[in-house]
């Protein structure tokens, strides 16, 4: 067990280092790590449905819209502090996904993937229509404040949380059921398993974190509209952190989401154009050369338990 | 909202639905194909519709070849174009769950999106070739969405003449019943996924071409037809090739109807309401499932 061991003192370390990194960190870091510890929500939430079930959801980002617009609107218009707001944000999106997930998720096949792919352009429109509430094409502006630093913890525990809760997840019998479902749902019936009801459970659970990380995100920003907070390239970049890191596993989605961020910010902000492009052919490779992405290479490789 | 509604623009909302809905049905069976004879959902439908647009598009601008006379181009140049996709990549995840197709697909359809923005700007362009409307009796027709219905009503019967009279169309109807049968019958399931793939994409591109004469046309065009395409399958029954016939015309109906009541703005949430109304109460659509 000293490999045990020396993971978690390795774990102890980094999580003090950035407890400790807003105390001496520039302003560019702490929003740098800001952005990665979102990632991190984002990535591990798709994870939970999409790669514990193998039920694919193209707008994931969806939930990051309506926690984005939830948190806003509680904060704009009644006043609320931002902390609530940002958990009020995650049962919005909870709710959301309860609407959705219940007639989708009950039926086997595409269904589930194809109505996530148009949710985000309704919410969107949604959004836009109902300008009162939301401001409309207009967007919407929250009250000043410089909380940059106390949201970075928030955001750093939403992310240390939905890691903590998937690794709960692939090590319990509930995590066993959903990676059932996923390699054969027929079985998974004939064994007993109420598949319709554990597709629901994972996919309310992946919802909350993206909303708790968009309302954070509002409140860090101060200013929202449709177009940012429901853009398809951030699902587009969540899928591809996942995938690249290692879909199914506790670690793979941390992993993509610190590799590819900082792979956007070194390199490809010179090239904006290529890099959606590259994002494609990125995901078609994982689909067809390594499927089990970077991790899951490494668990076969260096015989590492399953449950990282 | 309080409309006072005629019988003219009843009529009219009525002839409007079944001109959108001809195209609807015409690109949703290119995507019920595939489904219906590979088991996978190609999310890169609407992306492949929208090479086709630009197909056309480039013909006519920068040769000024009239654009109906480029709807068969358009339709074989996507057919190329698709086999090609079967062929290299999506072949490789035919058998493989259901998540490797979606991702692949979508991995392909981003690809494509990007690759059109690069090449081709985000710039709108308009083939701007049959404008105005044909005025007959209390109604009006645009010319090109009636052009198109003609076109898209043709191509779709041409396609039911294929499936259902010639030894290749009855090969494709037999492997989406039973793969295995079908290759026990002889049938080289490979060669029918290639066609069929690449008839799908000609679908598309026919569809694509119609539409770039009728709006504007831009990169991301493509997507809300994949979403679309899909919705009008599950109306009609998933396998079920006459129920996209149905499901396009209630589409273009139900859409038309809706923006008599809402602005258009809201006429893709009025399609995704009722595509997750239908999967509560009746998910084998409305004519049963799998009848080919």
């Amino acid at each position: 067990m000293t490999r045990r061991r020396a993971a978690l003192a390795a774990l102890a370390a980094v999580v003090a280092v950035l407890a400790a990194y807003p105390a001496f960190a520039s302003g560019y870091g702490v929003r740098a790590t800001l952005q990665v510890f979102m990632w991190i929500v984002l990535a591990s939430s798709w994870n939970l449905i999409s790669g514990l079930t193998g039920y694919v959801s193209f707008g994931h980002v969806a939930f990051f819209g309506a926690g984005a617009y939830a948190g806003a609107i509680l904060v704009a218009k009644a006043g609320w502090p931002w902390l609530p707001a940002a958990l009020a944000g995650g049962v919005a999106a909870v709710l959301l996904a309860l609407v959705i997930g219940y007639p989708c998720l009950r039926l086997r096949g595409p269904y589930f993937a194809i109505a996530m792919l148009g949710l985000n352009e309704v919410l969107r429109a949604l959004v836009s229509y109902f300008e009162g509430l939301t401001g409309g094409g207009n967007g919407l502006s929250l009250p000043t404040l410089d909380a940059t630093i106390p949201i970075y913890y928030a955001m750093g525990a939403s992310a240390a949380m939905v890691t903590l809760v998937t690794h709960a997840i692939i090590t319990s019998r509930f995590g066993l059921r959903l990676m059932t479902i996923r390699e054969d749902e027929v079985a998974a019936e004939a064994m007993g398993i109420d598949t319709g009801r554990h597709k629901l459970y994972a996919f309310l659970l992946s919802a909350a974190g993206p909303g708790i990380a968009g309302a954070l995100t509002a409140r860090d920003q101060g200013y929202i509209e449709p177009i940012s907070v429901f853009p398809l390239a951030t699902t587009i970049t969540m899928i591809v952190m996942v995938l690249f890191g290692g879909k199914g596993t506790v670690w793979g989605p941390v992993l993509g989401a610190v590799v590819l961020f900082v792979a956007q910010e070194v390199v490809w902000t010179r090239y904006p154009y290529v890099h959606p492009l590259l994002f494609g052919a990125i995901i078609v490779a994982v689909v067809l050369l390594m499927p089990r992405g970077v991790l899951g290479i490494l668990q076969i490789r260096y015989r590492l338990p399953r449950t990282i | 909202m309080n409309v006072h509604i005629t019988p003219t623009m009843l009529g009219q909302v009525v002839i409007s639905g079944i001109l959108s809905g001809a195209l609807y049905a015409m690109v949703a069976l290119g995507l019920a194909l595939i489904f219906g004879v590979m088991r996978i959902i190609n999310v890169a439908h609407g992306p492949l519709l929208m090479l086709g647009a630009y197909t056309t598009y480039f013909l006519y601008s920068a040769l000024g070849i009239n654009p109906y006379l480029t709807v068969p181009v358009s339709m074989l140049v996507l057919f190329v174009v698709g086999v090609l996709l079967e062929r290299t990549l999506v072949f490789r995840v035919v058998d493989a769950p259901e998540l490797s197709s979606l991702l692949l697909t979508f991995g392909i359809s981003i690809a494509l999106v990007n690759l059109a923005q690069l090449l081709f700007t985000s710039d709108l362009r308009a083939v701007e070739y049959l404008t105005g409307s044909w005025v007959v009796g209390p109604f009006a027709l645009s010319k090109s969405r009636l052009v198109a219905f003609v076109f898209a009503g043709a191509l779709t019967g041409l396609a039911f003449l294929f499936l259902g009279w010639t030894k290749l169309g009855k090969a494709i109807r037999a492997t989406s019943q039973s793969r295995e049968v079908a290759m026990v019958c002889g049938i080289n399931v490979q060669r029918i996924h290639l066609i069929t793939f690449g008839l799908a994409a000609a679908l598309a591109a026919a569809g694509g071409a119609l539409i770039a004469v009728i709006v504007a046309i831009q990169p991301e065009m493509g997507q809300i037809w994949t979403f679309k395409s899909f919705l009008v399958i599950v109306l009609g029954g998933a396998g079920n090739y006459p129920g996209a016939l149905l499901g396009g015309v209630l589409l273009g109906l139900i859409e038309q109807v809706a923006s008599l009541f809402l602005t258009t703005q809201l006429s893709e949430v009025v399609a995704y309401v009722l595509l997750v109304v239908i999967l509560l109460v009746q998910p084998t659509g409305l004519l049963g499932g799998r009848q080919t």
